[in-house]
């Protein structure tokens, strides 16, 4: 017999699922606008604020859940792992509207070589990847390889970090490609951390074992 | 300043495992318990720490009230019934054959599933009974002990106008009250609680369960209850059984944020029993 629980659970997840695909897909809608000059920025908004109604929807419905039915032991840990995924969802939406919005402000970059920005995004489309199947399986696995990940990420940045410094004293410097880069590279680490949260959520779904951020 | 000279390795240990077992106000032995040929409880092992609260859960028939009622030898009292093994309560063990259980069931009192009153006492007799059948007869030390013991069992206040009415006259949840009291009376060292909240109003079930906060400051308490939201509101530690086992007994917010064994988290999510 199916718990009633289990019904809210499921609906749920739904819910988390929805709202892994469109993070996804938001993400990837503003990298590509940067690498191709196409102005997104309102769409992106829209579905950035989606993202946002959709986490007040998870916690709303999972603290019903938790006043109606006290769940315990891996149902309570999911619902709690749920609630901070949601949040991390919803960053990656707030993320990749910052992205779109650097071409909003900044105006069109032709010129600017891309390579670091691209570089990164890469390994952090993965890892958003990642992180809404780790969910979506219940892989403990992926955590390790997320932080891994994002060692490489926080790298990248460090790096551009240094070389953009340096770069200013040059005399054929120019701070458009620079900048923009630099808040795109910043906001690419910031989701590559949420990321790895969202793996810490499964690793305590299923093992009930803090993570080492908690 | 004097330098105190190093313990040996061994010697810190030997501390260690003494200053743990000093805590333990129950030590439950390899305790069987039957129903004639019947065992209902299977070799538990369990210590019970001091001034906390304890939780036995399981599905109905899994042996809990059976292990409660080994605790003060009230199993026994059950035709057929008998239990073998240890309960050791400070130190001493309470089915030794020189051990009166009458002294025993004095030192470790009981509070019933539905409250008991004596039906023809008033308030203030039923909680004298006990003293007064222990033949304490000064009159001011035993008005003394009922109003300390209805105190403590957060019934004084409603009840101190009108001590003389029949204990019967008061609502379920006062009546459980004045059960504890009566049971406190008796300045038990340890409470055995057999679902004492199961016949209750949610406002009779929650005074009883703040109350238990208060008195583990001065009692050991062991709770039976069906309720596993009431054992992880109310217990400090919890033991889980099924079909006579002690399956697996721990930290109340270990057992119920992640339990050791997976039949213990599929009950407590509500996945059987």
């Amino acid at each position: 017999m199916t718990r009633l629980l289990d019904i809210g659970l499921q609906r749920i997840t739904n819910l988390i699922m929805d709202m892994g695909h469109l993070s996804v897909d938001l993400v990837n809608s503003a990298l590509e606008s940067y690498e191709k000059g196409t102005m997104l920025r309102s769409q992106i908004f829209e579905g950035s604020e989606k993202l946002r109604f959709l986490q007040i929807e998870v916690t709303d419905f999972a603290t019903e859940l938790i006043a109606r039915y006290q769940p315990v032991a891996k149902d309570l840990r999911s619902i709690q792992s749920f609630m901070d995924a949601s949040y991390g969802f919803s960053r990656f939406g707030r993320y990749a509207y910052d992205i779109a919005e650097v071409l909003d402000t900044i105006g069109p970059l032709p010129d600017c070589d891309k390579s670091q920005v691209t570089n990164m995004a890469k390994t952090v489309k993965e890892m958003i990847q990642l992180s809404v199947t780790s969910l979506e399986k219940l892989d403990k696995n992926a955590s390790q390889k997320l932080y891994m990940m994002d060692d490489s990420v926080d790298s990248i940045f460090r790096n551009y970090l240094k070389k953009a410094i340096t770069q200013t004293k040059k005399r054929n410097y120019e701070p458009r490609c620079y900048i923009s880069a630099l808040l795109i590279l910043r906001y690419l680490e910031r989701i590559s951390d949420h990321a790895c949260y969202i793996g810490d959520c499964v690793t305590y779904v299923v093992t009930g074992d803090p993570s080492p951020r908690r | 300043m004097a330098i105190e000279e190093p313990i040996e390795e061994n010697e810190v240990e030997k501390r260690i495992v003494q200053d743990s077992t000093e805590k333990y106000k129950v030590r439950i032995e390899n305790v069987n318990g039957w129903y004639g040929s019947k065992k209902a409880i299977k070799d538990v092992n369990l210590n019970v720490k001091e001034k906390s609260v304890t939780a036995f859960i399981g599905p109905s028939g899994c042996g809990k009230t059976t292990l409660l009622r080994c605790l003060n030898r009230m199993h026994e009292m059950t035709p057929g019934a008998h239990a073998d093994g240890r309960v050791v309560v400070d130190g001493i063990d309470i089915y030794d054959k020189s051990i009166d259980p009458v002294v025993i069931r004095r030192r470790i009192g009981m509070v019933f599933q539905k409250p008991n009153p004596f039906p023809t006492m008033s308030i203030f007799d039923n909680v004298a009974a006990g003293l007064r059948l222990n033949g304490l007869k000064n009159k001011t030390i035993v008005r003394e002990i009922v109003e300390e013991s209805l105190r403590n069992a957060a019934l004084w206040d409603e009840v101190k106008n009108e001590l003389d009415k029949p204990g019967m006259s008061l609502s379920g949840g006062q009546q459980q009250r004045l059960c504890i009291a009566r049971a406190l009376a008796m300045q038990p060292e340890v409470l055995l609680m057999d679902e004492p909240t199961s016949s209750l109003d949610p406002i009779g079930s929650s005074k009883i369960e703040e109350l238990l906060r208060t008195l583990k400051d001065s009692v050991t308490i062991i709770i039976v209850t069906h309720n596993m939201q009431q054992a992880a509101r109310v217990s400090d530690f919890t033991a889980f059984m099924y079909l006579g086992d002690l399956i697996e007994y721990g930290l109340t917010n270990q057992i119920f944020m992640k339990p050791e064994k997976e039949l213990t988290e599929r009950y407590i999510s509500g996945k059987f029993g």
